[in-house]
């Protein structure tokens, strides 16, 4: 495994989740998976053990997704942490954009800011919209509120003032000063160089509050490492940077795990010959479903705690129905899944503790999941306690006990249609015309019946759905997200030349970082791109920088919503450059072919499952004994460790030569 | 048809999808602020009578209004293609700005099965002053009148009309806009209601449009139930009219009978020569809202939640107002104070579950003149967010909109591109909230540089009479609008003026803060 005597480095993607420490890595020509419990009171100490184990002394690559900066935010347990903004501006961080979040609810509570009231400071010195100074900072002023922080115990400070990306001297000086004094500093327009300065606050301000933590859990792992090993973070953009880049901007990392998922969800069909993807990943309490036609989508408008992330992150839209989503009949006679969860404790009923009736619990009952091949037998499921709750819940609702179970698919399968015409159909994509990519515990059990729901033809279920995330970290791109706010009018001449100034320093910017990241110029591309809108909206949409961006602008309008307008005045608002270092990506390996009849030693079991309120004989296929070309007739289950995929009546499935299932769902 | 609790929760995810993604279309390619940063609109689908079905939930004063709206656009029969818009807020409107576009849904070449609607607040129809919103004495005053007409036949916009409007109003270009995203929200409606009907069966459909409408009731009537039987009444005020400085009382009866709840308005003031007078939709809505908040799941709202609840005004009245009464603030302020007066009712009977009153204005403030760098006009028009009312459990919020509205502020860097304002100051306004065993939230205070010489109008309330306080919390501050001049003085300006600031002229705008809840417990001895 470890393949002494080769000289080449071995690549490891290594994924903290909440339960397992997956690796994936490549060395020489081999692939290997490695899971280990993590160790969430400190996360290094799984991962430091895995390393070990997969890769012991060899000079090691390893591209890290880590749930450090994220939990840290969640669960509030940031560094103390600071604001200074313009005099009179304080309260901007409190006060955010003035809305609530739900309209009928006559009691609430928003999360208290990252930085409490004594903690946020106002400076002299005020930059109007063009960049030009009104008023100058005062640097007495500004190493006086040093020393108070200082004295107050402050651990890191955000630096956020008005119009600083349009001139970033001011916060360039505020932070020389305070970092003369020990202090670390974040600078809101090297965060994000956007107009919009509640959301640019927010964002700066959880980069102080995780950038300690980060730090520290970043060097603790590199002091394990050798001298030429080389450690990348994963970044919520899909890419990775190194890891002396993520102490500094530890915010770009915050929702790396399912942005390893995409890239491994994309990445693996791109491998299998699909370029347009719907990645499906549901879990336990969750669904995330992200939409990538070609490329990775990107948002900024991602809220982490409550509070806005503006930095650019792949779009995943997560609803809450999950394999443990409670099911209830409620006040009006509808029936409810989700999004209450048993989640793992008391969990479903047929795991023997819990006592309301889960997703989980109507696979049981339809014998869509088999005891014995649950979790490779390891886990008891107690078919016996699903009767009589299910007997009780479907004579109040005047179904059969199949009905009901058949019942809470169909509406847990609408939430989740629900969520990817949200990303599809509203975005003015044809979901007919995508690969539906499934994972997750409880993926290949909807998968089908999602895809017949929505039109889609194809799903593609890949091997080891359970690792695909560490698979996509190993095979990220090298990314790096630039943006600056130009807000220029394209009816007013001299806009290309604007445009093409700020492009131009971003690229040199680019460039410059790249190299840091050892990248070299043949493996660099460089993305351009602009946000663009009718003159007098407030939405932008990124359109690529091409030879005609307005005509871009018009049709991705259309699109979108409908109708374009290429008489009206557009603008400018940011340029952005997304610089990717592509680095030589390891092959996937092809597994060992046979015909189109399975094997008779991957057959390993005959049950009675119900589909539409019959009841027939599925054979059981055990997936690692499946071989390329196999085909495999609905309806069929397929169990391995940690899923179990559901072929039903209406769908067929082909081993592919990478070992992926691609199911074909009739219409 | 047996009713299938499956289908009727696949169905209501359907439906209430197809008026958020109305929604989305609406907000992120129109341009008045009003639509794409404040959010005030709203889209819904009706049935073939009519009947609200599914409203997605955008701003709560629309809610008993849209109905009102699809009744009155009826009278003009429509085919395919077809869409009819009004905004006169004595046929089925609410106030002149809010423009309704009722299209129906055709979809087995019968007559129409489905109506899909959408109302958007418009930056400017018109009118006295600059953003419509004038402190006014009769309808006339406040912008263009539209009745139910088509605008939008068989497909194609009637140019006539159009330019007709167009004519009528300060920014027509931005109008213009706001008219092609209104119509493209319909017909996203109408293509995803044909879909739904294409999919499953049209009259599975329609049974079910009906099933939503009983689950609503049903919801509405067990929430009524958990309110105990008797009678409950509360008096509250508007401070003035911005005519007369006479303070205008709105009082509600209410009365609880096991499943149902009438609220009665009769004893409140007739109706009033300003522009605060409500009509009966804005009346149905602040009501409806009320009661919407008590239910915890997540309940359409639709014709189901009417039905258990009857309203009861006078002609002619603050709640009903009649032609030709000014109506532009009974929109935005009223509607506040009818919540206050409901929820003060409500206290008595649900004393653990009902808050304090929260600032009860949307401190409307609307500047505008001609920009000094391209000599054009400008008209700003935004709502300021103050403190919500603490609560048996638990302090108010500090700066946020409440009740009625749930609009976004315009950042400060957005705002400074814009228009030739500077702000100064935008803060916390400490101390501002009720003292109460639980405080109130605290109001916030804007204040803002004029760069060039404007008018401004200001409507706001609660600038004499605090929201407030429950179980012996103390009532919020009052808010103040001040006006500060580049000599050094400083004018406290009433509730509702309208005024002129030069260059170096700032307005500071500090709003109300929530009432507290229950006494301030004393330390002991």
């Amino acid at each position: 495994m470890k393949g002494k005597g080769v000289k080449e480095r071995i690549t490891i993607g290594v994924d903290t989740g909440g339960t397992f420490t997956d690796l994936v890595f490549k060395a020489g020509e081999k692939w290997g998976i490695y899971k280990l419990l993590s160790t969430p009171h400190n996360p290094a100490l799984a991962v430091l053990a895995g390393l070990e184990e997969v890769a012991g002394e060899e000079i090691k690559s390893i591209i890290h997704g880590s749930t450090v900066a994220t939990n840290a935010l969640l669960e509030r347990r940031g560094a103390k942490t600071a604001l200074i903004t313009n005099r009179g501006m304080e309260d901007i961080l409190e006060i955010g954009r003035q809305n609530r979040p739900l309209l009928y609810a006559l009691t609430w509570q928003p999360s208290p800011p990252l930085v409490s009231e004594e903690l946020r400071v106002g400076i002299k010195g005020r930059v109007l919209p063009e960049g030009k100074v009104l008023e100058e900072i005062e640097e007495e002023e500004v190493v006086k509120v040093g020393q108070e922080l200082l004295e107050k115990g402050v651990e890191s400070v955000a630096v956020s003032l008005l119009f600083s990306f349009a001139h970033p001297q001011h916060e360039l000086a505020v932070g020389r000063i305070l970092e003369g004094m020990g202090i670390p500093v974040s600078l809101s327009h090297q965060i994000l160089s956007e107009f919009r300065e509640y959301e640019r606050t927010s964002t700066t301000v959880i980069n102080a509050y995780v950038l300690p933590i980060m730090k520290n859990y970043i060097s603790h792992i590199q002091s394990h490492l050798g001298s030429n090993d080389i450690m990348r973070i994963m970044q919520s953009n899909g890419g990775s940077i190194s890891a002396t880049k993520a102490a500094q901007e530890p915010v770009r990392t915050i929702l790396s795990g399912p942005a390893g998922g995409a890239v491994g969800g994309l990445e693996v069909a791109r491998a299998a010959g699909f370029e347009k993807v719907i990645t499906f990943d549901m879990g336990g309490t969750s669904t995330d479903v992200s939409l990538m036609d070609g490329k990775l989508a990107m948002t900024t408008e991602a809220r982490v705690a409550g509070f806005p992330v503006k930095v650019p992150m792949i779009e995943i839209h997560t609803v809450g129905a999950g394999g443990g989503s409670i099911a209830y009949i409620d006040r009006g006679g509808s029936l409810r899944v989700g999004p209450r969860s048993a989640g793992a404790d008391p969990g479903p009923i047929c795991y023997g503790k819990g006592q309301e009736i889960t997703v989980t619990d109507a696979h049981l009952m339809l014998g869509r999941l088999v005891p014995q091949h649950f979790l490779g037998g390891r886990m008891k499921l107690a078919r016996g306690r699903l009767e009589e709750p299910f007997r009780e819940m479907a004579t109040s609702t005047g179904m059969s006990e199949v009905e009901l179970a058949e019942g809470i698919l169909s509406v847990a399968n609408a939430t989740m249609e629900r969520a990817i015409r949200v990303i599809s159909v509203e975005r003015g994509f044809d979901p007919g015309e995508f690969v539906l990519v499934s994972f997750g515990g409880a993926g290949g059990l909807h998968a089908a019946f999602l895809a017949r729901a929505l039109n889609i033809p194809r799903i593609l279920v890949p091997r080891d759905p359970g690792t695909l995330s560490a698979l996509g970290m190993l095979l990220a791109d090298i990314v790096k997200d630039y943006s600056v706010t130009v807000m220029v009018d394209t009816t007013i001449p001299g806009w290309q030349e604007k445009t093409q100034g700020a492009l131009t320093s971003l690229k040199k910017q680019a460039l410059r970082d790249m190299e840091d990241e050892g990248v070299s110029r043949e493996e660099i591309v460089l993305e351009p791109a602009l946000d663009m809108r009718y003159k007098g909206q407030s939405f932008e949409i990124t359109v690529p920088l091409t030879k005609d961006p307005l005509k871009e602008f018009h049709r991705a309008h259309k699109r979108l919503y409908g109708y374009s307008s290429p008489e009206r005045p557009t603008e400018m608002v940011n340029v952005r450059l997304r610089a990717r270092g592509i680095p030589p990506k390891p092959q996937l390996a092809p597994i060992k072919e046979g015909n189109s009849t399975p094997p008779q030693e991957a057959h390993i079991d005959t049950v009675r499952s119900i589909f539409q309120g019959v009841e027939e004989e599925v054979p059981v296929f055990s997936r690692e004994k499946l071989l390329a070309n196999n085909l495999l007739e609905g309806p069929a289950l397929v169990v391995e460790y940690s899923a179990t995929l559901v072929i039903p009546p209406f769908a067929r499935g082909q081993v592919d030569h990478l070992g992926n299932i691609i199911l074909e769902v009739e219409g | 048809m047996n009713t299938s609790p499956i289908l009727l929760e696949v169905f209501k995810n359907r439906l209430s999808s197809i008026a958020e993604e109305m929604g989305v279309t609406l907000q992120r390619t129109s341009f008045s602020p009003n639509i794409k940063e404040r959010r005030d609109y709203s889209c819904a689908v009706f049935d073939a009578r009519g009947n609200l079905v599914a409203q997605a939930a955008h701003i709560p004063v629309h809610l008993g209004s849209m109905p009102l709206s699809v009744k009155a656009a009826l009278e003009i029969p429509m085919d395919e293609g077809d869409m009819v818009m009004l905004n006169d807020p004595f046929r089925g409107g609410t106030h002149l700005p809010d423009i309704t576009l009722v299209a129906p849904v055709f979809v087995d070449g019968e007559s129409p099965r489905f109506y899909v609607a959408n109302r958007a607040h418009h930056a400017d129809v018109g009118g006295m002053s600059a953003g419509s919103m004038p402190l006014s004495t009769s309808i006339f005053q406040e912008g263009i009148i539209i009745p139910p007409t088509k605008l939008v036949e068989k497909g194609k916009v009637d140019n006539k009309v159009l330019s007709f409007i167009l004519a009528n109003v300060r920014t027509p270009q931005e109008r213009e806009g706001d008219f092609s995203a209104q119509i493209m929200a319909n017909t996203t409606g109408i293509r995803r209601l044909q879909e739904l009907a294409a999919l499953h069966r049209l009259d599975k459909v329609s049974f079910y449009c009906t099933e939503l409408m009983a689950y609503t009731e049903r919801i509405t009537r067990e929430t009524i139930r958990a309110i105990p039987n008797g009678t409950y009444s509360f008096r509250d005020f508007m401070e003035d009219d911005g005519i007369e400085p006479s303070p205008v009382p709105i009082e509600v009866t209410l009365t609880i009978e096991g499943d149902r709840a009438i609220l009665d308005f009769t004893a409140s003031s007739a109706q009033v020569r300003g522009s605060i007078n409500s009509v009966y939709a804005i009346t149905l809505s602040a009501v409806l809202y009320t009661f919407r908040c008590l239910m915890e799941e997540d309940v359409p709202v639709n014709a189901g939640l009417l039905k258990p609840i009857e309203v009861v005004t006078l002609e002619g009245s603050i709640v009903e107002a009649t032609f030709p009464a000014a109506v532009a603030g009974g929109n935005v302020e009223t509607s506040q104070r009818i919540v206050d007066v409901v929820l003060g009712a409500l206290a008595s009977a649900l004393p653990d579950k009902i808050p304090a009153a929260s600032q009860g204005t949307m401190n409307n403030l609307a500047m505008g003149g001609f920009h000094p760098s391209t000599g054009r006009p400008f008209a700003y028009y935004e709502t300021l967010g103050g403190g919500t009312g603490a609560w048996a459990k638990g302090p108010g919020v500090s700066s946020v909109h409440s009740h009625m509205t749930n609009t976004l502020n315009t950042p400060i860097e957005a705002l400074e591109y814009t228009y030739p304002l500077m702000v100064t100051r935008y803060s916390l306004r400490k101390g501002s909230g009720g003292k109460g065993l639980h405080p109130g939230g605290e109001g916030l205070i804007r204040e803002m540089e004029a760069l060039t010489e404007m008018e401004v109008t200001v409507l706001s309330e609660r600038r004499k009479i605090p929201p407030y306080g429950l179980m012996g919390g103390e009532p919020g501050s009052t808010g103040k609008n001040l006006i500060l001049r580049r000599d050094g003085a400083v004018m406290e300006m009433p509730g509702k003026f309208h005024g002129r600031l030069e260059p170096g002229d700032r307005i500071r705008i500090e709003t109300p803060g929530g009432g507290g809840w229950g006494k301030v417990q004393e330390a002991p001895p």
